[in-house]
Formats: structure tokens, C-alpha cells, sequence
């Protein structure tokens, strides 16, 4: 596959995609509840960032936002340094919820983002197929959505939005439903799929090891509301190693970070209630 | 299936039992199968008299012409009509509530107006059913598009679809399946309401036959006619499910 490779000469000095001061309100009614706060992010082409956070602390929302699929209620995303108003086919999105289309096989979800912009079967039939061998599902090709296991829907729909080549993919909690064993088989697996393709990846995960195991930058989320807590370079070698003792210690570092900030925050509310 | 071929032949066993005795009243209304069924190979197929005399199969399939037309002319129509009111949420606010006021009226009461408009004529009959399913399915059709998930829509907007790609390749195949599931509840009203106008009005197809039969007094006709009636919807319906089965089996 032909790929912009990290190594390329236009690679310029601007992140990929940024975020300056971002913030995100929901409104119950007329009741605002803050999610995200003074959220200032960067991302480099060619980088790896995974994004820890708790459950329901707005990681999925972070996401969105960063791909254009709901506007901040402050501040700005930036996509090569330009304001981000919509969704883009530059930034590929893989969400939490299965969203593959139950009516199509595997490889025609695969080829859908060539279909949907009326392509012909014959323009994209190579790519799908080279894709399909990349996630090692061409056996299952011919298979409905429904056919799979849990594992092979994550990987379909990775597969559909790497065939179309986006400058960015983001992966929101992509293996959260798999068991252990299936989990780290795909995690190497978009460890490979980075390898090779050199797109910028953003994955959010609430599992502390995932965070350290693939990401190069890691940032931690707190909760209520949603700010960056922690940010670390992991770019060594040893975290790559579960075993190594400098994981383990970050892994512990980081759990300890998560677990202050819980009982920081649940502190000040109960605080705020006897008051 | 094998046990509801067990049970219609145990009815038929009944009626036949209770129809071998002639005396009884039963018998002259509800003649048994062995009475009403030669009635078929005697008139060579035909039924009725002179000119106006038609075969069975002829009346078969005009009335299931009426029907599978008038419901495939609404389907298509009222997915069209469906989408188009929800691309405003104008057209929703002021459309919707006149077709919720004119989905319930039913089928067999546009049967005068078709025929005053109409005449005599197969266009009396696919406009009835038409009206019969059209605006149900329309406002169905509204309702199933509000219902796609949200994220199916957003990934074919991320995978680089337009929105004209998007209706064609996602919201129109999100919604089909849930709209012929209620095109095939529908049928059974449609079905009587082309019977009713065939009875009343029209001088073709399976209800003329149930009406030939009352005017000639002849009560296996009648019969004959009922059953026919009852086998040929059961069949469609059948059908119907087969094609939902084989076509629009996902669910989203
Ligand atoms: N559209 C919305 N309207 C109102 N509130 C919302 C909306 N989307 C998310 N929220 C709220 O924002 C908070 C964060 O949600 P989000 O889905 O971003 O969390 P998350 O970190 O991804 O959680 P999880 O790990 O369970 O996926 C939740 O409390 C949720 O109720
Ligand atoms: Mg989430």
C-alpha cells in the first residue's frame, strides 16, 4: 500500500491535529454539565497517542470532537492547522458501537467508503483485497456482519477505515469488549497496521496496560469534569514489554495517578454537598 | 408447517363428516369439499354464464395483479415520499399529521369514490389498495429514517459519502426491511378491500366469483369461492414472508 510515509520531506512542524482550550458542555434542560475542560492536545503526524481515561469520563466525546462529529462548546480543533468544522474522510473514525452495515458482507463494508463515492467494484477490488489479506479475514469475506465473532467485526470495521486511507484514525475503545487473549492479538495486530501505513493513530481506552503497550504519547484523562491530568512520552523501547520493570512501574504510576484523582474529585463533591 | 397441514386436514375430515349427511341444514350453506370441488372440473374451470363466464385462473390472477400491483406502486412510493418529507423538518410538522389523519380510514371506504373517479376498470382496484397501504407506510417510512442509528450515518459521512450517497446506500437500506415487514401486515387489508370492490363494482376476479355464485343461488359456488379466496391469501402472504426472507432479512 502506498503510504504517506512519516519519513517524507513535507512533514512540517505542525501537528497534525490539535486542540487549543477545548472544552464541551451537555445541557439536561436548562442544567450544563461541563465534560470536557481547558483541553490543549497535539498531535504529530505519524504519532501513536492513546488517550486513558475512566468510564464515562468523556473519552468518547474527546474523540468526536477531535474528528469533527460534534462541535466544542469552546475553543478550537485544529487539522493541519485549520479550524475543523465538519467531518472529514481525512480523519477516520472507528467507534465504540458495532457500525458495520448488516447488510453488506465483509468485503463490501470494506469497499463501502470507495461505493459511497461512486466508485466502480473494479476500481477498489485490488485495495479491498489487499486490506482483507491485511486483517487476515479474506476466509471470511463473503460472511454478513452478523456471522462474526466480536474480534473480526472490530477488525472489519479498522479494515473499512484504513481502505480508505485517512491521514488520521481514531479508535475509540476498539477492543474493550474482547477477551484478554483476543485483545492482545489485536492489539499487535494495529500495532502492525501502524507499522506499516504510518497513520496517525488516536486511541482511547480506559485499560492502563493498552494505553502504555501502544501508545508513544499517553494522556490521562480525570474525571468531572474532563482535563488532562497526566501527559507521558513512552516512546522506549522496554514499554513495549509487559514484563519490563519500567512498564510495570508506569503502569502503577498511572493507576495511582487515575485512582488520586477519583478520590480527589469525589472528595470535593461530597464537599460541596455538606456545604 | 406439518402440523398445520395436520389440522386443516383434520377440519376437512370434520366437514366432511358433518356434509355427508344431506339433511342437515349445514350442508346447504356450507357444502363440503367433495360437493363444491367437481364443481371446478364439471364447468371445465369456468365460471358464471355466457360473456360473462371467466376461468378461475383468470380470476386468480386479476385479483392478484390488483394486489401485488397496488402494493408495489405504494411501497416504492411511499418510501419516495417518506424520504423526501423527512429532508425537512418543515414537511414533517405540516405533512405527517394529514397523513395520520388519512392512514386510518379504511381501504374499502374509497371503494365508492374509486369507482365514481374510475369507472370500471383495474385502476378502481390498484387505487385502493394503493390508498390502503400508501399512507401508513409513508409515515412508517419518516418513523423508520428517525430511527437509523446515528453512527451508521456518521461513518458513511466519514468514509467520504455525500448525501445523496448516503440516502442511496445507507438510509435507504436501513429502512426497507422494517417497511415491508409492515407492506406484508398491510396485505391482508388491501386483499379484502379489492374482494369488497369486486363484490360491489367490478365484474372481474375472485370476488365476482363469491357473487356469481349468490346471484345463481348456488351455494358450492360460493363456497368454492370462499375457499379460493382464503388459499390464494395465504399463499401471498407466504410469499411475501419468502421475499423478506430472502431479501430484506437484516436488521439494523
Ligand atoms: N449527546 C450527549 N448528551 C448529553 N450527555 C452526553 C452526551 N454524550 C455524552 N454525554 C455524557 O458525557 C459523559 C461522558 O460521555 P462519554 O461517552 O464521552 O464517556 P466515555 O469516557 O467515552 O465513557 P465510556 O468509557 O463508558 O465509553 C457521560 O456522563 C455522558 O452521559
Ligand atoms: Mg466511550
Amino acid at each position: 500500500m502506498e503510504t504517506g510515509d512519516r519519513n517524507l520531506p513535507y512533514v512540517s512542524s505542525t501537528p497534525i491535529l490539535s486542540c487549543q482550550d477545548l472544552a464541551k458542555d451537555f445541557f439536561e434542560g436548562r442544567k450544563k454539565t461541563t465534560i470536557l475542560t481547558d483541553l490543549n492536545l497535539q498531535v504529530e503526524q505519524g504519532d501513536f497517542v492513546t488517550i486513558l481515561g475512566q468510564s464515562g469520563g468523556g473519552k468518547s466525546t474527546l474523540l468526536k470532537l477531535l474528528g469533527g462529529f460534534i462541535l466544542p462548546s469552546a475553543g478550537q480543533v485544529l487539522f493541519h492547522g485549520v479550524p475543523l468544522k465538519k467531518i472529514t474522510s481525512k480523519i477516520g473514525m472507528v467507534f465504540q458501537e458495532n457500525t458495520l452495515y448488516p447488510w453488506l458482507t465483509v468485503e463490501q463494508n470494506i469497499g463501502f467508503g470507495f461505493k459511497i463515492r461512486g466508485k466502480k467494484p473494479d476500481q477498489y477490488a485490488a485495495k479491498v483485497n489487499h486490506v482483507l489479506e491485511k486483517v487476515g479475514l479474506t476466509q471470511a469475506r463473503q460472511l454478513y456482519p452478523q456471522q462474526l465473532s466480536g474480534g473480526m467485526k472490530q477488525r472489519v470495521s479498522i479494515a473499512r477505515s484504513i481502505a480508505v486511507q485517512p491521514d488520521v484514525l481514531l479508535l475509540d475503545e476498539p477492543f474493550s469488549a474482547l477477551d484478554i487473549q483476543l485483545r492482545r492479538q489485536l492489539q499487535m495486530f494495529l500495532a502492525s497496521i501502524w507499522e506499516d501505513t504510518a497513520t496517525t493513530m488516536v486511541l482511547v481506552t480506559h485499560n492502563v496496560e493498552e494505553a502504555i503497550l501502544l501508545g508513544r504519547k499517553l494522556i490521562v484523562i480525570g474525571d468531572k469534569p474532563g482535563r488532562i491530568i497526566e501527559t507521558v512520552d513512552i516512546s522506549q523501547q522496554q514499554f513495549r514489554d509487559r514484563y519490563d520493570n519500567d512498564f510495570l512501574e508506569l503502569q502503577r504510576h498511572l493507576e495511582s495517578v487515575i485512582e488520586t484523582d477519583v478520590n480527589t474529585q469525589a472528595a470535593l463533591v461530597k464537599a460541596g454537598e455538606t456545604r | 408447517m406439518g402440523c398445520g397441514l395436520l389440522s386443516c386436514a383434520v377440519l376437512v375430515g370434520l366437514w366432511e363428516g358433518v356434509g355427508s349427511n344431506s339433511e342437515n341444514p349445514i350442508t346447504q350453506v356450507l357444502p363440503p369439499p367433495s360437493q363444491f370441488l367437481p364443481v371446478l372440473f364439471e364447468s371445465d374451470f369456468k365460471i358464471g354464464l355466457g360473456s360473462q363466464a371467466a376461468s378461475i385462473y383468470q380470476s386468480v390472477a386479476v385479483t392478484l395483479v390488483r394486489v401485488l400491483l397496488g402494493m408495489a406502486i405504494a411501497f416504492i412510493g411511499s418510501i419516495f415520499c417518506g424520504l423526501l418529507i423527512s429532508l425537512s423538518k418543515w414537511s414533517e410538522l405540516f405533512i405527517l399529521p394529514i397523513l395520520g389523519l388519512i392512514a386510518p380510514i379504511a381501504p374499502i371506504a374509497w371503494v365508492p369514490l374509486a369507482l365514481v373517479v374510475f369507472g370500471i376498470s383495474n385502476l378502481t382496484a390498484i387505487f385502493i389498495v394503493f390508498m390502503g397501504v400508501f399512507f401508513t407506510l409513508t409515515i412508517a417510512t419518516v418513523a423508520e429514517i428517525k430511527r437509523i442509528p446515528e453512527n451508521l450515518l456518521m461513518t458513511a459521512q466519514n468514509l467520504g459519502g455525500g448525501s445523496f450517497a448516503r440516502w442511496r446506500w445507507v438510509i435507504v437500506p436501513a429502512i426497507l426491511p422494517g417497511i415491508f415487514t409492515l407492506l406484508r401486515l398491510n396485505f391482508i387489508a388491501a386483499w379484502m378491500a379489492v374482494l369488497a370492490a369486486e363484490m360491489t363494482g367490478l365484474r372481474d376476479g375472485l370476488g365476482t366469483v363469491v357473487m356469481t355464485g349468490r346471484n345463481l343461488f348456488n351455494s358450492d359456488l360460493i363456497v368454492l369461492g370462499i375457499c379460493i379466496i382464503g388459499i390464494s391469501g395465504f399463499a401471498v402472504d407466504r410469499l411475501l414472508l419468502l421475499i423478506q426472507r430472502k431479501f430484506f432479512w437484516w436488521q439494523v
